[in-house]
This record gives C-alpha cells, sequence and structure tokens, in this order.
C-alpha cells in the first residue's frame, strides 16, 4: 500500500469533515447568491434543502453499497462525485443548475461518509500495529478490528463531521466575503481530491482481493428513538444557525463576514460543551440536557429584546453547548452495540439531514411570510414617524418619495432606507432632525426584522422540545 | 457524585439556564419588540402646538387624512401612501375596491374633521369654523379628486389644499 497509516486516517477524517460541513457550509452565502441568482428567499433555501434531503434519502443505500462494493471504492467513488459536483455548483449561473449539482454532491457525499465509517475501524487497528511493528500491508475487515477499535472509530467519525459542521458556516463565510460563493464549492474539488488518493490504495486492494464481498453480514434495526431524536434535535439547530444567518445579514445587514464572526459563537460553545460532555452523566442525561439548552437558547432568540449582536450571543452559547451534548449523545446511543457500523452510521446521516430539511421545508414558509407581514407592518410604522416627524414638510416629502422608491426597488425584502437620506442637508438643524428621522425609521425597520423571525425561533424551539419526547421514552424502552 | 446524580445535575443545570435566559429576554421586553402599531384614524389624535401656517397646515393636513382613512377604514398611514403618486392611488383603490367617489367623499370628510381638529385646538378661529364648513361641504367632487392627486399640495400647501377654502383661512388664522 502506498498511503502511511496516519495519513490514511486524517484523510478520511477530512472527508468526513469535508461532507459533512456541505450541510452547513453554504448557509452565509446564501443571501448572496439570492441576490446574484435572482431568486426568492424560499427558492434559495432549496440549495440547503436539496443537499440535505438527498444525504438523507441516499445515506442508507449509500452505506449497503460501501459494503457491497468495498469501502475503499464506494469512498473513492464518493469523493469523485462530490468533487466534480462540487465544481459544477461553482460554475452554476442558474439556480436550477446549483441545485441539480447540490444533489449530486450529496450523493457522493453520502457515499464517502457512510464508507469511511465502515474504514475506520481498520483503520485504527492498522495504526495501532503501526506503533508496534512496521506494517508492509493490511487487509480491509473485521478481523483487524475490535469493538474498541470500533468505538473509537464513532468517535473520530463523530467529532471530524460535528467539527466540519461547526466550521462550516464561518469558512463559508469568510470565502463568500473575501472571495465569492462560488469559491465555497470550487475549494472543496480539490480537497475532497486530496482526500481520496489515500482511499484509493484501499480500493485497489478490494479490487485485488474481493475481500468485502465475502464479509456481508446481517443488519440489525436501528436504533428508533435515537435516530428520531436525532431528527427533531437536528431540525431544531438548523433552525437555529439559519434563522440568524438570515436575521443577521437581512435584517441586520451585516456582511457576510460580521455574520461569520457573530456565528462563530455557537462552534466556540460546542466545543465547550465537549469537553462538558466527556464528564458529564450518562448518554440519555447528555441528550436531554443537550436538548434542553437548545430549546432555552432558540426560545432567547425568539425573544431578542432588541437589535443587537451581542444579545445574539447567550442565545448562542446555549444552542452551542446543547448541540455538542445532544448530538454526540444521540449518536453514541444510535450506534451503540450495532453493527454494521456503515448501515447504523448512514441512519444518524440520514435522522440528521432528514431532520435540517424538514426544518428548513417547516420553517420557511413560516419566516417567509413573517417577512412579508412585517416588511408591510415596518412600511406603516416608518409612514407613522415619517408623518409624525418635526421637519420641514418639503424635506418630509423629498424623503418620502426617496423612500418609496426604495421600497419598491426592495421587493419582498425587509427594506434598507439609509440610502434615501443622502445627501443630508446642509443646515445644522434640519440636518439633526433628518438623522433623528433616520434613526427612528431604522428602529423600526429593525424591529420588524427582528421581529419577522421570532416564530419561527419559536417553532425551532418546538422542534427542539419534541426531541425531549423520544429521549424520554428511550430512559423506559431499551432500543 | 456518581453517574447518576451527574447526568440529574446536568439537566436541573440545562433547564435552569435556559429558563433565566428566557426570563431575562422576557424581563427586558423581548415579547414587545415590534414595530410600532399604527394608530386608529378614527380616535381624535392631539395636535401639537402649531407655529405658523406651515405647520397649521401640516397639522390641517394629518387631521384630514386621519378623518378620510377613518371613512374609509384604511390607516392614515396607507393613505398616506397612496395619495403619493398617481400609480400609488390607482394600486390603493384597486386593492381595497375603492372608487374615485369614494375616495373624494372620503377626503371630504376628512377636511371637515380637520376644521374641527383646528378648532379644537385653538388653531382656527370658531369665527372661520362655519364659513369654512359650509365651503368645504361645497367643494366639488371633482375638485376634492384634483385635491387628492397631487399629494405634495395635501401635505405642504393648505391654500391648495383647501382650494378655495385656502383663502378664508389664511385671513381668519388666530
Amino acid at each position: 500500500m502506498s498511503a502511511a497509516p496516519r495519513p490514511r486516517l486524517a484523510a478520511l477524517a477530512v472527508a468526513v469533515g469535508l461532507v459533512l460541513a456541505d450541510s452547513s457550509i453554504v448557509v452565509l452565502a446564501l443571501p448572496r447568491i439570492y441576490r446574484e441568482l435572482d431568486t426568492s428567499v424560499a427558492g434559495v433555501t432549496w440549495v440547503l434543502v436539496s443537499f440535505n434531503l438527498v444525504m438523507a434519502l441516499a445515506a442508507v443505500p449509500a452505506a449497503h453499497l460501501a459494503r457491497r462494493i468495498g469501502p475503499g471504492r464506494a469512498a473513492a467513488i464518493g469523493l469523485a462525485v462530490f468533487a466534480g459536483a462540487g465544481l459544477a455548483c461553482g460554475l452554476a449561473e442558474q439556480l436550477s443548475t446549483l441545485i441539480a449539482a447540490r444533489c449530486v454532491q450529496a450523493l457522493g457525499g453520502a457515499a464517502a461518509v457512510t464508507a469511511v465509517l465502515e474504514l475506520l475501524p481498520s483503520e485504527l487497528a492498522r495504526n495501532e500495529r503501526h506503533d508496534l511493528i512496521p506494517v508492509s500491508g493490511a487487509r480491509v475487515g473485521s478481523d483487524v478490528s475490535s469493538v474498541g477499535s470500533e468505538r473509537r472509530a464513532v468517535a473520530v467519525w463523530a467529532t471530524a463531521g460535528a467539527t466540519g459542521a461547526a466550521l462550516g458556516p464561518a469558512v463559508g463565510g469568510l470565502l463568500t466575503e473575501l472571495v465569492s460563493w462560488q469559491s465555497i464549492f470550487l475549494l472543496q474539488a480539490p480537497i475532497a481530491i486530496v482526500a481520496g488518493v489515500p482511499v484509493l490504495a484501499v480500493a485497489r486492494h478490494e479490487a485485488a482481493t474481493g475481500v468485502v464481498a465475502a464479509e456481508l453480514r446481517r443488519t440489525g434495526r436501528p436504533n428508533l428513538l435515537a435516530n428520531a431524536a436525532l431528527a427533531m434535535v437536528s431540525a431544531a439547530i438548523a433552525a437555529a444557525l439559519f434563522l440568524l444567518v438570515l436575521l443577521l445579514i437581512e435584517g441586520w445587514r451585516l456582511s457576510p463576514i460580521g455574520a461569520a464572526i457573530v456565528v462563530s459563537a455557537m462552534p466556540l460553545a460546542a466545543l465547550l460543551g465537549a469537553r462538558l460532555g466527556s464528564s458529564a452523566g450518562g448518554e440519555r442525561a447528555r441528550a436531554a440536557a443537550g436538548a434542553i439548552l437548545v430549546v432555552g437558547g432558540l426560545g432567547g432568540l425568539a425573544l431578542l429584546p432588541k437589535a443587537e449582536v451581542a444579545l445574539t450571543l447567550p442565545p448562542q452559547l446555549l444552542v452551542g453547548v446543547g448541540l455538542a451534548l445532544v448530538l454526540s449523545a444521540l449518536t453514541e446511543t444510535a450506534l451503540a452495540g450495532r453493527a454494521p457500523q456503515a448501515i447504523h452510521g448512514g441512519w444518524t446521516i440520514s435522522a440528521r439531514h432528514a431532520g435540517v430539511a424538514i426544518g428548513l421545508i417547516v420553517l420557511t414558509p413560516v419566516f417567509t411570510a413573517d417577512i412579508a407581514e412585517q416588511r408591510h407592518d415596518a412600511i406603516d410604522a416608518s409612514t407613522a414617524v415619517l408623518l409624525d416627524a418635526r421637519v420641514d414638510p418639503l424635506l418630509k416629502l423629498q424623503l418620502a418619495q426617496r423612500i418609496e422608491d426604495r421600497l419598491e426597488g426592495e421587493r419582498g425584502k425587509v427594506p434598507t432606507i439609509g440610502p434615501a437620506f443622502e445627501p443630508l442637508p446642509s443646515d445644522p438643524e434640519d440636518r439633526a432632525d433628518v438623522l433623528r428621522l433616520r434613526e427612528e425609521l431604522q428602529d423600526q425597520l429593525d424591529r420588524a426584522a427582528t421581529h419577522a423571525f421570532s416564530p419561527s425561533f419559536g417553532l425551532g424551539a418546538l422542534l427542539g422540545l419534541l426531541a425531549l419526547v423520544p429521549i424520554g421514552l428511550a430512559r423506559r424502552v431499551d432500543l | 457524585m456518581n453517574g447518576g446524580s451527574r447526568g440529574t445535575f446536568l439537566v436541573v443545570a440545562a433547564i435552569a439556564v435556559s429558563l433565566a435566559l428566557v426570563g431575562a429576554y422576557l424581563a427586558a421586553g423581548g415579547s414587545s419588540y415590534e414595530p410600532a402599531k399604527t394608530q386608529d384614524p378614527c380616535k381624535p389624535r392631539p395636535w401639537r402646538n402649531p407655529e405658523g401656517l406651515a405647520q397649521i397646515a401640516e397639522q390641517f393636513s394629518l387631521s384630514a387624512l386621519d378623518g378620510a382613512a377613518c371613512q374609509l377604514g384604511v390607516s392614515r398611514e396607507a393613505l398616506a401612501r397612496a395619495l403619493a403618486t398617481p400609480a400609488a392611488r390607482e394600486r390603493f383603490t384597486k386593492r381595497y375596491g375603492i372608487d374615485d367617489t369614494e375616495l373624494a367623499r372620503a377626503v371630504r370628510a376628512g377636511l371637515l374633521r380637520a376644521v374641527d381638529d383646528a378648532e379644537r385646538a385653538g388653531a382656527l378661529s370658531p369665527l372661520l369654523a362655519g364659513p369654512l364648513r359650509a365651503t368645504l361641504r361645497r367643494i366639488p367632487i371633482e375638485q376634492a379628486i384634483e385635491l387628492i392627486n397631487d399629494a405634495r399640495s395635501l401635505l405642504n400647501n393648505l391654500q391648495t389644499f383647501l382650494g378655495p377654502a385656502g383663502g378664508l383661512i389664511e385671513e381668519f388664522l388666530p
């Protein structure tokens, strides 16, 4: 074999992180895609929904495929498809092309990520042997793995996935701001190819020996309650991340890089949660506590008392710590004592991505309707402020015309009215009056934008609360 | 602390922290952070102390808008936007199913209410209010439509806004 064990292990972890980052990496790019591809909020949401939906549907069949043709070959093919579809995403000039390419990307990603879970135990075992004696080759199969290496494999796989998912939005935001939204996808292709090179050696070995087909084992049924809870809590977490990003960029007018910095609080808190989780209670307690924190965080976001970035930090802290606790606990529960790992890992991937997709599908019409309603209320409130303002009537009428033009230009979005006040009057008294008026109008718009997201954050909290039902049932029923 | 106790502590701590955050945000006004509600145009709106003709004209216009909006069953703000341009007015009448005659009648009713409000606020002499009402009642519908076609004059220039009555007002202002 050409690849040394440790680089190959790193390559496998990178592959998992890369694919699972993809479910969230475009979140911060969505507003830019929304504008550049001239689509609607509901339309652009499908850039995320399509990927998650296809991942949800394809994860388990992909895991079966990996066990049939060999995890090395499945991972290599999956990464190649992922890279190719990533290039297609980056070159897409229409929303429909982008969504189609995202679906293909998800197919490749599902094959890669489930196959890697099958490869990891043997790779970890090889690493352990490599530390003791020189290894000239290795067999792929369960004879080199053990219960211990399977548990460690789950830990590596889950950590790589969680790291990717946590870093995704920030990396996506940075690339969107510094380069372009297309660069997110174009950059994925070479990384996927580099991660796939060491896997080729395993694929060649499988092709030469045909050892995998002989190792097919009967698949046990999935852990229904843990996977159901995973789906619900993933829907709630998707709500937190997706809605918060939209609120920051579309509602509060932050740049993608600014929003990336703000939402980095969530993965940082998740790191804290992961440390906390390693020393706290059993899986069920961690799952319950994590889900409660996610619900609390979403509740806080639904009740923001002002349009201030700092006020999003405490809720993000709760969601971040909560997601680290609940996702790791539920994934461990779903995989504990189940074999084959790739199939059950496929079920957890399927549950998580189905949750994200369902969450987005349920929430999108709610918040788009709320944005439209709040836009109307904001315009009414702003008109009232303008009518009652103590500024020169002629100036007031000029402003009214300019604001009306901006409202017309911004279609269904929460409008930006700042430019309507340019140029400011030269007379100091008029200037002060106009600045005060602008502040009052902006306050009304901020209130509308923030309030438009409240019901959706509340709905996300409800989804998180629902996750407590299967977690609670799991106390009584051994699955 | 054993595993079970640690688990119970973790869940209780999660509940406490979550409730504390939600409670703090509620206490800080999180449930009422929304755009200001528009006022019912049928309810009286106090006049500010107007200084000079321009401010009286503006208050008069706002009262007239309130009165007309009340008559039509829409908000003052929606009507003000409708009167800003002919295109906006057309969208408004289509949306609410209001024809030009109804709109003109409503504007006339608004003008009468503005006279009442101005008189109550002491901005219009009672000696003037009676004849002014009589003048406004006689304003032809076409003229009312002409008046509302020009939103600038509606909000800015009392004389244009009231047509023949404008001159009277200027003469009898306190």
